[in-house]
């Protein structure tokens, strides 16, 4: 019972001349971490996708089970499709990609989807309405799509040969853009 | 043409605003009436070249200008007139200037109507709400301009955005636009928007009027409370309606069976409207006992704080939400303008920190008083919950690297409890007396209510054995209730007793005499539906799905669900349809067809998917059509949400109380309600200041 009556006794009862030092220093210091944060959050959000460079490597471990390595790849075009099962036009797009693949399977092509928070059950049925073939798995922790900073889905990143990054398409892909991409990165010449 | 007029109304709109800002805080400083005076004129001023600008907008999207990049993306021919004008706020740059003109308006209202009141705080209160006027019209005009054209320069593939012709350009006029997100077609999200923006605006005015407060020392009274008393009640019932709606959309168009999914955008606007609740009590202790004067400087800064943050996080992306909004280039001018009004409250606050003190001290646990302290930490410790959840992503993964989301399990362990103990409070404190209360008359006033409700839950706990936690949520509800029932029936007795009235008359009597606080109980009924619909969310909610042929059923609950086909057709505004044909019955008896259906907008290659309900006062039985193949079968997904319409009609028993709670009582002033002044011995009287 004295609890809040202490509490409230606390509260009216400051000294004219002793003015809550502590409590101040602490009510700004609360309010400037806080933007600070939001700061931070902003810079991350402003960055954009990664575009150039060498693409970050990650290893995903398939829903079928299969693990694949991006660095293990090189000599191959690789396409990394962020999705989710949740996200309306990423369903958009599923058909084209498995369609895609289908067409470069075997000609030095790898398409690696990346399952952005979401859960796995939906995942699958996801996987299982539009066919899908080539390899997806969940970003265990958002690891890849940090690495990626990547805004939503669906966003797809284009690796060449070498490893590099040739560029990112945010939103569904639709043909012949990522035919196209490929035909590209195809033509470039590696050892 | 029209378009340049709306352009150029808002360019000087803009312009008048930073005038007014700074006249005003000139002349409240140097005391130059004239000043202010003219400042006012400026804000009216740029009310209507607002009011110019989103009439622009409207008609542009009424006659289908499709060389403007706004119309093209939230608006299409195959739309109807009604959605064509809703769609001002269909899109990130609408729904700004529409804001904005919001903001004018609540300003304007203010400057007409309280001009002659509150002089001497009038320059800070145009201070304020001008300045933040200016923002949101700054944004407007130089970060998301709904007036900016498409314009297609010679040899390029993409279409530029700008406001004045790019070099080798032409206008680029669509045939036809994008249409508005077909998700957002639903009277829930044509409601939602404007009232909440009503709401998050409205909460401007008591923040401009507390800090004006502060600016000048005024504070030490308490005019600025029953100045805005009114402006509050409006901004907070917008809010909640706003909550409301966005509820009912979620629950008709996501197709999940539920209305609340603690989304960052849903807590965004939770956190505002839980402060903001908590002013709104808070305020009435200052104005009958003179204290709590700091926890309403606190709260009504939290509350508009709050909503700033709010809009800042879900925004500009910095808190991913599941819902798509547009990610922009508004992030760092906004995080320019929290910074500075977080900052600069919190330093008023603290220079004036000895203005708010208390002029009576806590006398007893068991009082009116103590109940508020104890709402106000409640209201105060679910908001941190909620806040805690929403920013946990960005500080694990600033701690951590790893961005962690907590979902609604966290939420609701966390504020669960805690909105118990504010349901049960809300049936308690009404019933206690100011200053001390005694427990024996405490216990005098609640047994018929305690008992009766103790029935009910015996009968809820014979009923539903497997949930006990709902036992008692109900046991609560049916407490509270009936507590609030009885206060009623009080009074009529009284009136009946005294004055020979019948019940009704005696009933409406008793409101019209006092519309504060029936009006106030009339809201507290409204938020106990709101409780039972939650909890027969939360513990009897029954779900199935299957794969069916024609003439076969899914059984849920008692019921069957029988298809029987489907069938499909083009829609009104570019929709193809598939509808499933079922037939409920409930063990052999038909109760009606439901048709679940799911519509594909063909411009904007997207699904929606309808339920079919079938709803009664106990329950919504809701269909969902997942799937089908060719004709042959077709998958549902099935609930039976319990008590779930009683979250509904409590919205609308809590917009019906807050009307009364704010209509004046004619002829009485509003300090009516102070203590009678033989209650209060002589050194408790509110001193003069």
């Amino acid at each position: 019972m004295t609890e809040l009556q202490k509490d409230e006794s606390e509260f009216q009862k400051p000294k004219p001349s002793t003015h809550p030092k502590a409590g101040l220093i602490l009510t700004f210091a609360i309010v400037l971490a806080l933007l600070g944060l939001l700061a931070w959050g902003l810079k991350k959000a402003q960055a954009g996708p990664v575009e150039k460079g060498m693409a970050p490597g990650f290893t995903i471990t398939g829903y079928d089970g299969k693990t694949i390595t991006l660095s293990e790849l090189r000599g191959k075009v690789v396409i990394i499709n962020f999705w989710a099962s949740w996200c309306p036009p990423c369903r958009e797009e599923a058909a084209y990609l498995e369609q895609t693949w289908r067409k470069y399977d075997g000609k030095g092509v790898i398409f690696i989807g990346v399952d952005w928070v979401d859960t796995e059950k939906e995942a699958l049925a996801y996987i299982k309405e539009f066919d899908i073939t080539y390899i997806n798995g969940p970003d265990i922790g958002t690891r890849i799509a940090q690495a990626y900073n990547i805004k939503g889905v669906p966003e797809t990143f284009f690796v060449a040969k070498n490893g590099e990054l040739r560029g990112v398409h945010i939103g569904p892909l639709k043909s012949p853009q990522l035919d196209d991409k490929i035909e590209e990165l195809l033509s470039e010449q590696y050892p | 043409m029209i378009v340049d007029i709306g352009l150029i109304a808002l360019t000087i709109a803009f312009a008048f605003s930073l005038y007014a800002t700074f006249t005003s805080v000139y002349g409240g400083w140097r005391g130059r009436p004239a000043w202010v005076e003219s400042a006012r004129n400026a804000s009216l001023l740029v009310f209507l070249l607002l009011t110019v600008s989103v009439i622009t907008v409207v008609y542009s999207l009424y006659t289908f200008d499709f060389s403007l990049a706004y119309v093209y993306d939230v608006s299409s021919r195959s739309m109807s007139p009604f959605l064509r004008v809703t769609a001002l706020w269909g899109g990130q740059q609408g729904s700004v200037l529409f804001w904005a003109w919001l903001m004018a308006a609540f300003v304007g209202a203010v400057l007409v109507r309280k001009w002659e009141r509150d002089r001497e705080l009038m320059p800070y209160v145009i201070f304020v709400s001008m300045l933040t006027t200016t923002f949101f019209v700054g944004v407007v005009l130089f970060i998301t301009n709904p007036f900016t054209r498409l314009w297609h320069v010679s040899g390029a593939d993409e279409l530029i955005q700008a406001i004045f012709q790019p070099a080798n350009s032409m206008l680029y006029l669509a045939e036809d636009g994008n249409g508005l997100n077909p998700l957002l077609r639903h009277f829930g999200m044509i409601g939602h928007p404007p009232t909440t923006y009503l709401g998050f605006t409205g909460f401007v005015i008591p923040f401009a009027f507390a800090i004006a407060a502060l600016i000048t020392g005024k504070s030490r009274g308490d005019e600025w409370i029953r100045t805005t008393r009114r402006w509050t009640l409006v901004a907070w019932i917008f809010l909640s309606i706003g909550l409301i709606l966005g509820g009912r959309w979620a629950y008709d168009v996501l197709g999940w069976g539920g209305f609340w999914g603690w989304d960052p955008i849903e807590n965004a606007m939770l956190m505002p409207w839980l402060t903001g609740t908590a002013f709104l009590h808070s305020v009435m202790m200052t104005e009958k006992r003179g204290m709590m004067k700091k926890w309403n400087m606190v709260l009504i800064i939290l509350t508009y704080s709050l909503s700033l943050f709010g809009t800042f996080i879900t925004r500009t992306g910095v808190i991913s939400s599941v819902h798509a909004f547009s990610k922009s280039a508004l992030g760092p001018a906004f995080f320019a303008f929290i910074g500075f009004t977080f900052i600069g409250s919190v330093s008023l606050l603290y220079l004036r920190w000895d203005t708010l003190k208390s002029e009576h001290s806590l006398e007893s646990f068991i009082s009116r008083e103590s109940a508020y302290v104890l709402q106000n930490m409640l209201f105060l410790a679910i908001t941190f919950a909620v806040f805690w959840g929403t920013v946990f992503p960005l500080i694990s993964e600033l701690v951590t690297g790893t961005k962690i989301t907590v979902g609604p399990p966290y939420f609701k362990s966390a504020t669960g409890p805690l909105f118990l103990i504010l349901v049960f409070l809300m049936g308690i404190a009404p019933l206690l007396a100011w200053r001390k209360q005694a427990v024996r008359a405490l216990g005098k006033a609640i047994w018929i209510p305690f008992v009766f409700s103790l029935g009910i839950a015996a009968i809820a706990g014979y009923l539903h054995r497997m949930h006990p936690a709902s036992i008692f949520g109900l046991w609560l509800v049916a407490f509270v209730l009936s507590s609030i029932l009885a206060e009623f029936w009080k009074g009529i007795q009284a009136r009946h007793a005294t004055r020979g009235e019948n019940p009704l008359t005696a009933l409406m009597h008793l409101i019209s005499r006092n519309h504060r606080r029936y009006g106030g109980y009339i809201i507290h009924l409204g938020v106990i539906l709101i409780a039972l619909g939650v909890i027969g969310d939360a513990y009897y909610k029954q779900e199935t799905q299957g794969t069916v042929l024609a003439g076969e059923s899914l059984s849920i609950g008692g019921y069957r669900l029988q298809f029987e086909g489907l069938r499909g057709y083009n829609g009104s505004d570019g929709r193809e349809i598939v509808e499933a044909v079922t037939t409920l019955y409930q063990g052999n008896q038909l109760i009606r067809q439901i048709i679940p259906r799911r519509d594909y907008f063909t411009v904007q290659q997207q699904n929606a998917t309808v339920p079919g309900v079938y709803s009664t006062p106990g329950m919504d039985f809701y269909v969902l059509l997942i799937g089908w193949d060719q004709g042959k079968s077709a998958s549902f997904k099935i609930y039976i949400n319990s008590l779930i319409n009683w979250i509904w009609i409590g919205g609308l028993v809590m917009i019906f109380g807050t009307i009364i709670a704010a209509w004046s009582n004619p002829g009485q002033r509003e300090a009516t309600y102070v203590l009678k002044p033989e209650a209060v011995t002589p050194h408790l009287l509110p001193q003069e200041s």
